[in-house]
């Protein structure tokens, strides 16, 4: 059975694309519309990989991507940011919360910045789940 | 009570960056999410003879507002802020309840309506019909850059125009659990001119004194919590004096308990609440009945 990997993202036509990626790819594909959701199902389903939007309601990728990385349980979960939100922004803003006292996590190892490409998609999956 | 989780409703031309900006003084007290709403309303995209829904235009209009988005949303979290985004398709005032729930939002901020009259006869105020709907606040945000006698955050000196109904009660309840942003307060009570004409000056002095008396207890609850508070009497049409008594007291926002009137009456003959939303220059906070 193919890999499980957890696309994080509210925008449904973004998680149509990055499914089909996967499906194309041989990797069994998750859903989850916001960043509260994310969380359940990491926590239930154990993916080897987090595709994660940032800028989504209830919860951000920003917070969901801290809450993973300070929680030893759950720290070795790989997650490839997916997002119209610069990586710059993304790193002052965890840069921000742990100025304010919240832990300090690590840059996110994969990261693009929308739109993609498929194939771009698909070889950065790859890169990651090695 | 406290505001930790704000909903900023935009059509973009009324509410812009700068507005945010200035409600960013929430962080004082207790803000910690700043979620975006943009609606697209439904005839913009629907269904016409000949063209079908106008898919296209529905992703136009929705990328649009999402660039908008993206862009504020960066500045936020580089200030460490949480931040969330809606762009829906539909009724403004049915998604945006659909939101708050969603979310469970403190406060809910839009711009001022720009439904002519009549239109706003036909269907409706948006602001009104939000707060019927909702059962939280509702701040009508106006630019401080159009009015010439606004200076400084919404926050920093509020007028509280109070009715004595239990909406403006819990208005003033409100407005204490916001103290970190407050300067000074104003209250006032505008006493219908009815029970002023036709009888003695010693009756209208005993009117104005009452009124001043009760006037006076709400200041001494905000002096008791440390925030300066002084009282005014006004007389008159309720919208007309408040606006008055905001200009003169120099005030940055006019807070006030939303109408309990129903939708008919209140199409007919209007409310002060509705007057205060969609005319006063002030921004205005509504504080709605449900949290009576």
């Amino acid at each position: 059975m193919g890999k499980k990997v957890l696309v994080v993202d509210d925008d449904p036509d973004v998680r149509l694309f990055s499914t089909t990626v996967l499906e194309e790819n041989g990797y069994l594909p998750l859903e989850a519309e916001n960043g509260e959701e994310g969380l359940r199902m990491i926590k239930s389903e154990k993916p080897d990989l987090v595709i994660l939007d940032v800028l989504m309601p209830r919860q951000s990728g920003i917070r969901l991507f801290r809450q993973l990385k300070i929680d030893a349980a759950l720290k070795d979960v790989k997650v490839l940011i997916l997002s119209g939100i610069a990586k710059k922004t993304f790193l002052r803003s965890q840069q921000a919360l742990t100025e304010f006292g919240e832990g300090q996590v690590p840059e996110p190892e994969f990261y693009i910045e929308k739109p993609v490409d498929a194939e771009v998609l698909a070889s950065t999956i790859k890169k990651a789940l090695e | 009570m406290k505001i930790k989780k704000i909903l900023f409703v935009t059509k973009f031309e009324e509410l812009g960056y700068d507005a945010l900006k200035a409600l960013l003084s929430l962080r004082k007290s207790a803000l910690e999410h700043v979620v975006f709403m943009h609606v697209i309303e439904r005839d913009k995209v629907a269904m016409q003879r000949g063209v079908g829904y106008k898919k296209d235009e529905a992703i136009r209009l929705k990328e649009t507002a999402n660039i908008r988005f993206i862009d504020w949303a960066e500045r936020l979290f580089e200030q460490g802020l949480e931040v969330g985004v809606y762009i829906q398709v539909g009724s403004l005032a049915a998604e945006v309840a659909k939101a708050v729930r969603k979310e469970e939002a403190d406060l809910v901020v839009i711009g001022r309506s720009h439904k002519t009259a009549m239109e706003q006869f036909y269907s409706g105020s948006t602001v009104i019909e939000l707060i019927r709907r909702l059962s939280i606040p509702v701040l009508v945000y106006k630019p401080v850059s159009n009015n010439p006698f606004v200076t400084g955050t919404p926050f920093q000196r509020p007028l509280i125009a109070s009715d004595w109904s239990p909406a403006s009660l819990s208005a003033v309840d409100y407005v204490l659990q916001l103290k970190p942003l407050i300067e000074e307060v104003r209250v006032i009570h505008v006493a219908d001119e009815d029970a002023i004409e036709g009888s003695s000056v010693m009756n209208a002095q005993k009117t104005r004194k009452e009124v001043k008396a009760r006037l006076e207890e709400i200041c001494t609850r905000f002096q008791s919590a440390g925030i300066a508070a002084r009282s005014h009497v006004y007389v008159g049409r309720p919208a007309q004096e408040i606006e008055k008594a905001a200009q003169e007291c120099q005030a940055t926002m006019v807070v006030l308990g939303s109408s309990s009137k129903n939708r008919w009456v209140e199409r007919w003959i209007g409310s002060t609440p509705r007057a205060i939303a969609e005319q006063s220059a002030f921004p205005a906070l509504l504080i709605p009945p449900a949290m009576e």
